[in-house]
């Protein structure tokens, strides 16, 4: 195993020194900004309205996808007509223990990343195997996702040795920006190590 | 009043209606998406607002308000066939004017099987198969099997059906079967596929005819009862997935094939029969009648397309409106202005062959797949009888996106026939360089040398 408690320690230590994840806040669509609803360095909960925007008469709240502290929040563009994709303030979300394990097992495992911006499924029996076994394990040649895009669906095999899926990355049926992660894979024999390297975060990372 | 028109679409045919709004003196406004950032009808536009998708009424009509639009061109796919966007476009408390047919005309149009009811009351011959959606597995096998006989019956040693989603299209959502067996399983994938990707489950079955041609006939009604032809296109080379990839016009040319049929007759027949379905439902803009035709010179009406088409410039290419080139998205939305025709039938004229090449990023060596990844490299000799329409940029790298198909250019080649116009498309593929990489880093491949190939079976009939 190429993962020792050395590079747990560095990947935690990065970890405690800026321990959020930080979540931009856009426009979904176009429309006016009618209302600000949080104010700059404001703490906010999952589910908590930010920002009314007015699109063909209709009135929609967005709201907080995470919890955290509202940060770069821009007034000026209050009244104005917003394009899709505006950025209007950030949320610094806290890491919870179990997004601090996910972050180390996104180094630590073999990852498949997805190859294009696409929309990805988990094969129907890869997708029955999770179900059933907490970790399936995949053999070389084995469909693992359905990667679609261009109108053609396309599977995605598994190259390399018999592993185990460790974690799964991503929902399915969402588009998944090129190279992020979709799965996170181990050897069998990994499972152990990897199962101490989680109680060991779980351990010394505080609760949320 | 000055009119401004909102571009509803993206890429090469938002080019393209740009070209036609300045010829026009026309103002227009451009969306886009994050995707589209390098594309080039977004570096062209002065005016434009990034959208969330192209297929969004809300998105649509929100940046026409935003920006004083009085007219919406949705180009062809994405808004362009959706009936209840046209209505609402035209039926909301500040109305816009939709540059396209009315909106009863592509509900009633859109729909395949009413297509097939329409024409089988003016005797219009179409493909024989359901006229109403299947919904229920054992019906289907049922009508299957009778159609399997009718095959048979008239002498067919191969019988085959098409299983298709009724409100499919583009080639989407079709599956041969040979065999009785297989129209039940192929059924309920085609249902599921259908429901997902339109909606709406419904499925109809069709007679697969084995040997044809793919001719279009197209068409330019106006709101004052005005109706012409532009003639025939052949659009019979098409990928494995029914993509059309070669077209050329005129649909027929008896100087360079023979056919076992007269060809003059039966073109004259399939547009006498698109200007009778045209004139029954008052069609009101541009507009295709597709048509299959066997070797033994039968025509069956496929489908219409109540937009304006990919292929469009290959018609207008070799028509001539008193001697003077023709630009029909020019007259699309002139006659949705409210402009007249100003002209007659026998003042449109033909002069030579013209022939379009899709250049698309796909790897014909398996299965067609769509690539995606990075043009660094697009050139091509330039020619007086060639005309490139591309959003692809020939001075910097281009990101082809995901999220549409990997279509890069499409060429129309003018010559004075068929075997000048087949010499001018080797030089120009002869010329053309597409170098890049995918996203997984090999060199990127194009449909070049499959269009190479193909060449030499124009005006064959497809097997």
């Amino acid at each position: 195993m190429a993962l020792n408690h050395k590079r747990i320690n560095q990947l935690l230590q990065r970890l405690r020194s800026h321990p959020y994840r930080i979540y931009p806040v856009e426009t979904p669509h176009t429309g006016y900004l009618r209302k600000i609803l949080v104010t700059e360095e404001q703490e906010v909960s999952a589910g908590e309205g930010l920002l009314v925007l007015e699109r063909e008469r209709n009135l929609k709240t967005l709201r907080a996808r995470v919890g955290g502290r509202v940060r770069h929040l821009r007034k000026d563009l209050l009244g104005r007509f917003l394009e899709a994709g505006e950025k209007v303030l950030e949320i610094w979300h806290p890491l919870s223990q179990e997004e601090a394990v996910a972050e180390v097992l996104r180094e630590t495992l073999v990852v498949v990343r997805a190859p294009e911006t696409a929309r990805y499924l988990l094969a129907p029996e890869v997708e029955t195997r999770l179900l059933k076994e907490k970790r399936p394990l995949v053999r070389p040649g084995e469909e693992l996702l359905i990667m679609t895009f261009m109108k053609r669906e396309t599977p995605l095999r598994h190259e390399g040795p018999p592993m185990v899926i460790f974690k799964l990355f991503f929902s399915p049926h969402q588009v998944v920006p090129a190279g992020e992660p979709l799965l996170g894979l181990c050897l069998p024999e990994e499972v152990p190590y990897l199962e101490r390297v989680m109680a060991r975060i779980q351990e010394e990372w505080p609760e949320s | 009043m000055k009119h401004r028109v909102l571009i509803a679409n993206r890429g090469e045919i938002a080019l393209r209606i740009m070209d036609a709004c300045e010829d026009l003196g026309l103002e227009y406004v451009a969306v886009y998406t994050r995707a589209d950032e390098e594309s080039l009808h977004v570096q062209r536009a002065r005016q434009k607002y990034r959208i969330s998708d192209y297929r969004d009424p809300n998105e649509i009509l929100a940046v026409a308000d935003e920006a004083g639009c009085t007219a919406i061109h949705p180009g062809y796919g994405f808004l362009a066939e959706d009936f209840r966007f046209a209505r609402r476009v035209v039926k909301r408390s500040s109305p816009l004017i939709f540059i396209g047919p009315r909106w009863e005309v592509i509900r009633d149009l859109g729909s395949k099987l009413h297509v097939k009811r329409l024409a089988r009351e003016l005797e219009i011959p179409v493909v024989p198969g359901t006229s109403e959606p299947l919904y229920n597995e054992i019906e289907a096998e049922a009508r299957a099997e009778a159609l399997f006989a009718w095959l048979s019956e008239n002498g067919e040693e191969d019988p085959r059906l098409l299983i298709k989603a009724a409100a499919g299209g583009g080639g989407m959502g079709i599956e041969e079967v040979r065999e009785l067996d297989e129209v039940r399983p192929v059924f309920r994938r085609v249902r599921a596929y259908a429901k997902r990707l339109f909606g709406d489950e419904g499925v109809v079955i069709e007679a697969r005819l084995r040997r044809f041609q793919h001719l279009e006939v197209q068409l330019l009604g106006t709101p004052k009862g005005e109706l012409v032809h532009f003639g025939t296109r052949n659009c019979t080379i098409q990928s494995p997935g029914r993509q059309k990839r070669i077209e050329l016009a005129p649909g027929f040319d008896p100087r360079f094939k023979n056919y076992t049929f007269d060809a003059q007759a039966l073109e004259e027949e399939i547009i006498s029969h698109s200007l009778k379905l045209a004139e029954a439902v008052e069609y009101d803009s541009v507009g295709t009648w597709e048509w299959l035709v066997t070797p033994e010179g039968k025509a069956y009406l496929l489908e219409v397309n109540t937009r304006i088409q990919v292929e469009n410039e290959v018609t207008a290419r070799i028509a001539r409106i008193r001697g003077k080139e023709v630009n029909l998205l020019r007259e699309q939305i002139r006659v949705a202005l409210g402009e007249g025709l100003g002209y007659v039938q026998k003042d449109i004229t033909f002069e030579g062959t013209a022939l379009e090449l899709r250049l698309v990023a796909e790897d014909t060596e398996r299965g067609f797949r769509p690539l995606s990844g990075v043009i660094e490299r697009f050139t091509f000799s330039e020619a007086p009888w060639l005309t490139v329409r591309t959003h692809v940029p020939r001075d910097r790298s281009y990101h082809i996106p995901t999220e549409y198909d990997p279509n890069l250019a499409l060429a129309i080649i003018w010559g004075r026939d068929t075997q000048e116009v087949l010499a001018r498309a080797r030089e120009f593929l002869g010329s053309v360089v597409i170098q890049g990489r995918t996203a997984r880093g090999d060199p990127l491949v194009t449909n070049v040398p499959y269009l190479q190939e193909k060449l030499a079976e124009v005006y064959e009939f497809r097997s």
